[in-house]
């Protein structure tokens, strides 16, 4: 089922707020889970268009690694490692339920497997109608704050 | 019903859809076995008038009611049916309790008698050395009335001066000699501290058991709590539940938590709020609901804690 137009644009929105105001690089934009594009005319749909890049620094440090890093006073190598982020963009109009989350999450691939105790997150990609976009994280489960 | 502790189980009043705990053994070990502290309501005896350290009973949400009431440690009991019923059918099984008004209201009396006459004993002693200390002073023939009152009102304040020195020695002394006109004894009510005695039902009277109506943020709190979690009350943070990773009072809470039913509409501004709001005050805005889908409603029994949650944090982006 392919997605509808203004889910199609508000992708591009997000996709160049991430390329010129956010300076990410290795942009790309998924609207078949990976596993199955690689058999052409077997494609499964994402549930939403998703984009992914790599953002110019580390956008997220899990606090048991921050921990880590202070005992070893190596926080200043975290900014010097950023690592592919998954983006949801979203309209704040829309509404969305738990299971559109959870859908939207199941069908996430991640290249490598994750560390122990971690969970999936997503980036998600609020748009509003003056261009405005802001950026929430969102982790699939229980996940504890980060210490600022 | 049979239950795995030892223990007996938690008496839980709901009264006026307020669900109470009473007693503080019950209270304690709720916050130790149970990581429930919950809120604390009562009026506390010593400092009445300030609403900012409450004592017993505590208030269970309706939520923490229900877990314990499902993992057999408690039962709630329909207070306002039960206190009346249990009134009216006070018989001679409860000899202990009525034995122990009256023991109450005699050390009641007796004290309060005591205390009066020993008053009135004080108050006889005083007169009787002012009227010797006038006499000293005085000469008998020069008695004036304005000389009287100028003494009187400087004996007073000898008196009050004395009052802390006097040892209650000659008050005793005093009191066998004085005539004591007493008035008949009125009878005397008393209310006791505990009226633990009567929550026991009376031979054959069954507790009447109440429902507890929990609200539909409710999957997301049993959740949490099998997980260890305390939660509090959310409203100063504009959730459902503050969550926190231990005792309330060793830890910050890290989540605001709001549950949502699996198909419900969530408007993104109230994620945006909640999250923007968690990452102000060192948080993360968790949502989540129990997962509904075509196999869950054939054994929905079963897996009644498939919760999913989900966590937000500003990206600070």
């Amino acid at each position: 089922m392919a997605h509808p137009d203004y889910l199609t644009d508000l992708a591009s929105t997000v996709y160049e707020n991430l390329e010129s105001q956010h300076d990410w690089t290795l942009l790309e934009s998924h609207i078949h889970k990976q596993s199955s594009s690689l058999v052409e005319n077997n494609k499964t749909w994402l549930p939403r268009p998703l984009i992914t890049g790599l953002p110019p620094r580390r956008l997220y440090l899990h606090p048991d690694d921050q921990v880590e890093l202070v005992k070893t006073h190596a926080t200043y190598t975290v900014d010097e490692t950023p690592e592919i982020e998954w983006v949801v963009p979203m309209h704040l109009n829309e509404k969305f339920t738990l299971k559109q989350l959870a859908e939207v999450f199941d069908s996430l691939e991640l290249p490598e497997p994750l560390a122990e105790g971690r969970c999936k997150r997503l980036l998600m990609a609020i748009v509003h109608d003056d261009s405005t976009v802001v950026y929430y994280f969102v982790h699939d489960g229980i996940v504890k704050p980060r210490q600022n | 019903m049979t239950s795995s502790s030892p223990r007996p189980h938690v008496r839980i009043s709901k009264a006026a859809n307020r669900y109470l705990v009473f007693d503080i053994d019950d209270v304690m070990y709720l916050r130790r076995n149970h990581n429930i502290c919950s809120v604390f309501v009562g009026t506390m005896p010593q400092a009445p008038q300030q609403s900012a350290f409450m004592g017993l009973p505590i208030e269970l949400m309706a939520e923490e009611a229900q877990v314990l009431v499902e993992k057999n440690v408690a039962f709630v009991v329909d207070d306002s049916n039960y206190h009346p019923a249990r009134i009216a059918a006070a018989g001679p099984q409860d000899k202990q309790y009525i034995d122990a008004i009256k023991t109450v209201t005699g050390d009641a009396q007796r004290s309060m008698r005591e205390s009066t006459e020993a008053r009135k004993a004080m108050f006889a002693y005083k007169g009787a050395s002012k009227k010797k200390e006038k006499k000293n002073k005085k000469a008998p023939d020069t008695q004036s009335s304005e000389d009287v009152t100028v003494a009187s009102s400087a004996d007073a304040e000898a008196a009050a001066t004395s009052l802390f020195d006097t040892t209650p020695e000659p008050a005793a002394a005093t009191t066998k000699n004085s005539p004591v006109t007493r008035e008949a004894p009125e009878a005397w009510l008393a209310t006791l501290t505990t009226s633990g005695a009567l929550l026991t039902p009376s031979p054959g009277q069954e507790e009447p058991i109440a429902s507890v109506d929990v609200p539909a943020s409710y999957p997301l709190y049993a959740h949490l709590q099998d997980k260890g979690y305390f939660m509090m009350p959310g409203l100063r943070f504009g959730c459902d539940y503050n969550v926190y990773p231990g005792d309330p009072l060793r830890f910050h809470s890290h989540f605001q938590a709001t549950g949502f039913e699996w198909n419900e509409d969530i408007n993104l501004l109230d994620l945006v709020t909640g999250g923007r709001l968690g990452t102000n005050v060192k948080k993360s805005f968790l949502i989540g609901g129990r997962v509904e889908s075509e196999e869950r409603q054939k054994d929905e029994a079963e897996t009644a804690l498939d919760v999913r949650a989900f966590s937000i944090e500003w990206a600070a982006m």
